[in-house]
C-alpha cells in the first residue's frame, strides 16, 4: 500500500473516481459501521489519487487522511488548486500504455466530442467498432488537462455528473437522505482494488484495460454511474436522481472462495475417515 | 480333536482368506457361512451384528502373541490391558529413561480413568492465562472446582509407571529397537518383527533378535516405523519446539499453579506458544505447521514475550518433536493397529495427546482381548476395526470442535483476540474446562449457547473492525 502512494505518477484513470473516493474515506458520517467490515484490500489503488494528484498532492492528501477529517466536498479543491500547475507538467510526462497520444486540452472545457452532457460516441468509432481506449483517454485527459471541479464540466464525465447528481440531488432529497452527499449513489460505496475483467494493474502505476473493462466502463459511464472495482468483483454504482441505491456485482472469485472453504471445512472430517475408506486391492493381508 | 481343528481352521482360513481386504460387514457374512453351525449363524444374521471371532480359529495350546512397539502411555497402557486379558505381551522401548518433549499436560480424567497416582503429578494447574497479540491477558480457570486442575507431568516419570503397571500385569518389557516387519505368509501366520535388543548393561547396537507374534500394537510416536511398514500413509504435522528454563525461585512463584498460553502471529501463525510449569521448572515453546522453518524466530518471540516473567532464568535443555496434525489415512491393516500419535491422534488447537493416546492403547487392548476371548482365539482385522469404531464414536465430536475453534480463532490476530475476549466469559471457561477436563462435549443451557454464538460473532465482528482502525492508524 505505502508502495503504491509513493508512487509519482498516479494513473489518471482513476482521477474521478479516486478523487471522490478519497474524500468519502475519512468521512465519518457514512458508511455505516458494517462496511468497515467489507474487505478494503486494495484500497491504496484508487485513494489518494486525483487527477491533478501529484506526488505532492498525494502527501498532503496523506497527511489529511491521518488527521480526523470533515466531511469534504469534492469541490472543496483548495488543494487541488495549488499544485494544479505543477500536475500539468508532470501530467505531461505520464504515460498510458496504450495511450493513444492526444493533445492537451485547453484550460477550458471545450471539446467537439462533448456532446450532451457525454461523450458523443459516434467519434470514436473506428473500424466499425468502438475504439474504447480512445474514449478513456479522451477522458482521463480531459480531466487531468482541465482541472478538477466538476463545476462546469471541465472534469470529465464522471465529475461533471457527480457535480450535477449532486447539484440536483440536493434539490431533490430531503437533508436527511445522505446520498446525494455521495452523488446519490447507493451506500454501498466500496473501495477499489483490481480486477483482471477489467483492469489489470502494470508495475503499479500503469493500467490496463480489457476489453470486457473498456466496454464495462463505457457502459457506465454512459449510463450515468459509476463503475468501480474490487478484487474478484466489478461494482458498478448508479447514481440517479435523488439516492436510488443500486448495485449490480459480477464476482469472479466468490465462488472458488465458497468451494475452497467448503473444502476446507470438510477436510478434517475426510482424513478422520480414510481408515474407513475401501483400500486398494491387495492391500491388505491376513 | 486335532483333525477337528485342523478341519476348523483350514475352513475358517478360507473365509479368512476371504475377509482379506474387507470391510463390509455382508462380505465377511458371505464368507463365514461354511464354517459355522447353522444356530450361530442365524442368530448372526438375525442381530446383523458380525462377531468374527466367532469363527477364528482357536489356537492350540497357546495364547495369541502381540508386540507392543513403543512404551510410552500408548504402548504401557495397551501392554497393561493386553497382559490382563491374557494374552501373551511383549512391549518394546528403545529409550526407557526417554523424556520425551512434552507439554506434559493431562486432564483430570485420566487419573481417574487410569488409576494414577497423585505423586505422579508435579504440579497441578488451576490458572490458565491466555495472552492475546495486543498483550491482553485474560485469566482462565474461574470456575474450576477446588479438585480440578490440569496436572503437569514429566513424561519420563509418567512412561515408566505405565510400563511397570505393564510388566506387573505379565507384559514382558523388552528394551530394544523395532527396526521392521514381515507380513505373514498366509492368512493366519504370524507377523515376524525384527528388533534390536540392547543388552541392560548398555553400550553397542545391541543384538538382532526376530520374533514371531500374531499381532503388532504400533504405539511409536509421530515417527512411527511400523505405520511406515504397513504402509499406513502420512500425516502433516506441527513441530513443537521447547526449551526448558529454569528460572528463580521468586519466579517460579508467579508460575507455581499457573501455565500460560501466548496467541499471535509473532509466536505462532497457527498453534500457540506456552509457558508450562514443571518440576522445578518451566518450559517455554512454541509450534507450527506451515513455518516449521521460522521455529526459532518464533521461540525468540515467545520468550520476548514471557520476557519478565522467565527474566534471569538459564536454559537447561531445548528439544523439539512432530505433533500429528490428523490421523493416518490407515490406522488398522491386517492384524496391525496404530494407537496415539502413531496414529496421529492429537487434538487441535490445544494439541493434547497424552489422554488419547493411554485412551487409544487401551481400546486397542481392550478390542483384542474381546476378539481373541482372552487370547485363546486368533484375532482378525474385524477386530481391531472395533476398536476404532469405538474410538472414533466416542471422541470424534470432541477433534471436531477443537478443529473448529482452531479454523475459527487461529486465522488471524483479529480473530484471536477475539479468541481471548470471548475467553473471559465465564461460560466459555466452564464449556471448555468442562470437555477439556473429562472429555466430554456437553451440550449446555440452550439459552447460554445461543448467547454464547451471538457473543462469539459479536467479538469476531468487533476484532475484525478494531484491526482495520488499526491498520488506518498505524500506516
Amino acid at each position: 500500500m505505502m508502495a503504491l502512494l509513493a508512487s509519482p505518477h498516479p494513473p489518471t484513470i482513476f482521477c474521478a473516481l479516486s478523487c471522490k473516493r478519497y474524500h468519502l474515506g475519512p468521512r465519518i458520517r457514512s458508511p455505516p459501521p458494517s462496511l468497515l467490515l467489507l474487505p478494503a484490500r486494495n484500497l491504496s489503488l484508487v485513494l489518494p489519487r486525483c487527477a491533478d494528484g501529484s506526488a505532492a498532492a498525494a502527501d498532503g492528501n496523506m497527511e489529511k487522511k491521518d488527521e480526523a477529517v470533515p466531511p469534504t466536498r469534492p469541490l472543496e479543491s483548495e488543494k487541488n488548486k495549488q499544485p494544479h500547475q505543477q500536475q500539468q507538467q508532470q501530467y505531461h510526462h505520464h504515460e498510458i500504455r496504450d495511450g493513444s497520444v492526444v493533445k492537451a486540452q485547453a484550460l477550458k472545457f471545450e471539446d467537439t466530442r462533448w456532446v450532451g452532457g457525454t461523450w458523443d460516441m459516434r467519434q470514436f468509432r473506428k473500424n466499425g467498432s468502438t475504439d474504447w481506449d480512445a474514449v478513456i483517454h479522451a477522458d482521463s485527459y480531459d480531466s487531468a488537462a482541465n482541472g478538477n471541479n466538476g463545476s462546469d464540466g471541465s472534469c470529465g464525465q464522471q465529475m461533471w455528473q457527480q457535480w450535477k447528481l449532486r447539484t440536483t440531488a440536493a434539490v431533490a432529497t430531503e437533508a436527511a437522505d445522505r446520498s446525494s452527499d455521495s452523488g446519490g449513489s447507493s451506500r454501498g460505496r466500496l473501495l477499489v482494488a483490481e480486477d483482471p475483467a477489467v483492469l489489470s494493474l502494470n508495475s503499479g502505476r500503469n493500467y490496463t484495460w480489457s476489453n470486457n473493462g473498456r466496454k464495462l466502463w463505457a457502459l457506465a459511464r454512459s449510463s450515468n454511474s459509476f463503475l468501480m472495482t474490487e478484487e474478484g468483483s466489478v461494482h458498478c454504482i448508479c447514481g440517479g436522481g435523488s439516492g436510488r441505491k443500486h448495485r449490480w456485482r459480477r464476482e469472479n472469485r466468490d465462488i472458488k472462495n465458497l468451494k475452497k472453504l467448503f473444502e476446507e471445512m470438510t477436510l478434517y472430517d475426510k482424513q478422520w475417515l480414510a481408515t474407513w475408506q475401501d483400500d486398494a486391492p491387495g492391500d491388505s493381508k491376513n | 480333536m486335532a483333525s477337528l481343528s485342523t478341519t476348523t481352521s483350514t475352513a475358517a482360513g478360507d473365509s479368512l482368506r476371504s475377509f482379506a481386504g474387507l470391510r463390509r460387514e455382508t462380505r465377511i457374512l458371505r464368507g463365514v457361512a461354511a464354517a459355522d453351525a447353522p444356530g450361530s449363524q442365524l442368530r448372526r444374521r438375525q442381530l446383523g451384528v458380525v462377531r468374527a471371532s466367532r469363527t477364528s480359529p482357536r489356537l492350540n495350546g497357546r495364547k495369541l502373541r502381540v508386540a507392543v512397539v513403543g512404551g510410552g502411555p500408548a504402548g504401557g497402557s495397551a501392554a497393561e490391558a493386553l497382559a490382563k486379558g491374557g494374552v501373551e505381551t511383549m512391549l518394546i522401548e528403545r529409550k526407557l529413561d526417554n523424556c520425551k518433549p512434552c507439554g506434559g499436560a493431562i486432564p483430570l480424567c485420566m487419573v481417574e480413568e487410569f488409576g494414577l497416582p497423585l505423586d505422579l503429578i508435579d504440579r497441578r494447574v488451576t490458572k490458565m492465562k491466555m495472552i492475546s497479540p495486543s498483550n491482553v491477558a485474560v485469566d482462565i480457570g474461574r470456575t474450576l472446582g477446588p479438585d480440578e486442575y490440569i496436572g503437569m507431568v514429566r513424561r519420563e516419570v509418567l512412561d515408566a509407571y505405565l510400563r511397570g503397571r505393564a510388566a506387573e500385569a505379565g507384559a514382558s518389557v523388552i528394551n530394544g529397537l523395532f527396526l521392521r516387519l514381515e507380513q505373514p505368509e498366509g492368512p493366519g501366520g504370524p507377523y515376524r518383527i525384527h528388533y534390536n535388543e540392547f543388552s541392560p548393561a548398555g553400550g553397542g547396537a545391541g543384538e538382532r533378535r526376530t520374533a514371531e507374534v500374531d499381532a503388532v500394537v504400533g504405539a511409536d510416536g509421530a515417527n512411527s516405523r511400523v505405520a511406515k511398514s504397513i504402509g499406513a500413509g502420512e500425516y502433516e504435522y506441527a513441530i513443537a519446539f521447547q526449551e526448558r528454563v529454569r528460572i528463580p525461585e521468586t519466579k517460579m512463584e508467579y508460575y507455581k499453579e499457573r501455565a500460560e498460553m501466548y496467541v499471535g502471529d509473532d509466536v505462532s501463525p497457527d498453534f500457540y506458544g506456552w509457558v508450562f510449569p514443571k518440576c522445578d521448572h518451566v518450559a517455554v515453546g512454541t509450534g507450527t505447521v506451515t513455518h516449521k522453518a521460522d521455529i526459532k524466530k518464533f521461540q525468540a518471540a515467545t520468550r520476548l514475550r514471557a520476557k519478565d516473567k522467565i527474566e534471569g532464568g538459564t536454559i537447561i535443555r531445548v528439544e523439539a518433536h512432530p505433533i500429528p496434525e490428523h490421523p493416518r489415512p490407515r490406522r488398522v491393516l491386517g492384524r496391525v493397529a496404530l494407537i496415539g500419535d502413531a496414529a496421529g491422534y492429537v487434538t487441535k488447537c490445544s494439541g493434547e495427546g497424552i489422554y488419547f493416546a493411554a485412551k487409544s492403547g487401551r481400546m486397542c487392548a481392550e478390542a483384542i482381548v474381546e476378539g481373541s476371548e482372552n487370547g485363546s482365539r486368533m484375532i482378525d482385522e474385524g477386530d481391531l476395526r472395533k476398536y476404532l469404531e469405538k474410538f472414533d464414536k466416542m471422541y470424534w465430536p470432541t477433534y471436531k470442535v477443537l478443529d473448529v475453534l482452531q479454523k475459527l480463532f487461529y486465522r488471524s490476530n483479529a480473530a484471536r483476540e477475539a479468541f481471548v475476549e470471548m475467553c473471559a466469559d465465564e461460560y466459555v471457561q466452564k464449556m471448555t474446562f468442562d470437555s477439556y477436563l473429562y472429555k466430554k462435549v456437553v451440550p449446555g443451557n440452550p439459552v447460554d449457547d445461543l448467547k454464547l454464538a451471538v457473543n462469539t460473532i459479536g467479538s469476531l465482528v468487533r476484532a475484525n473492525a478494531l484491526r482495520r482502525e488499526m491498520d488506518k492508524l498505524t500506516l
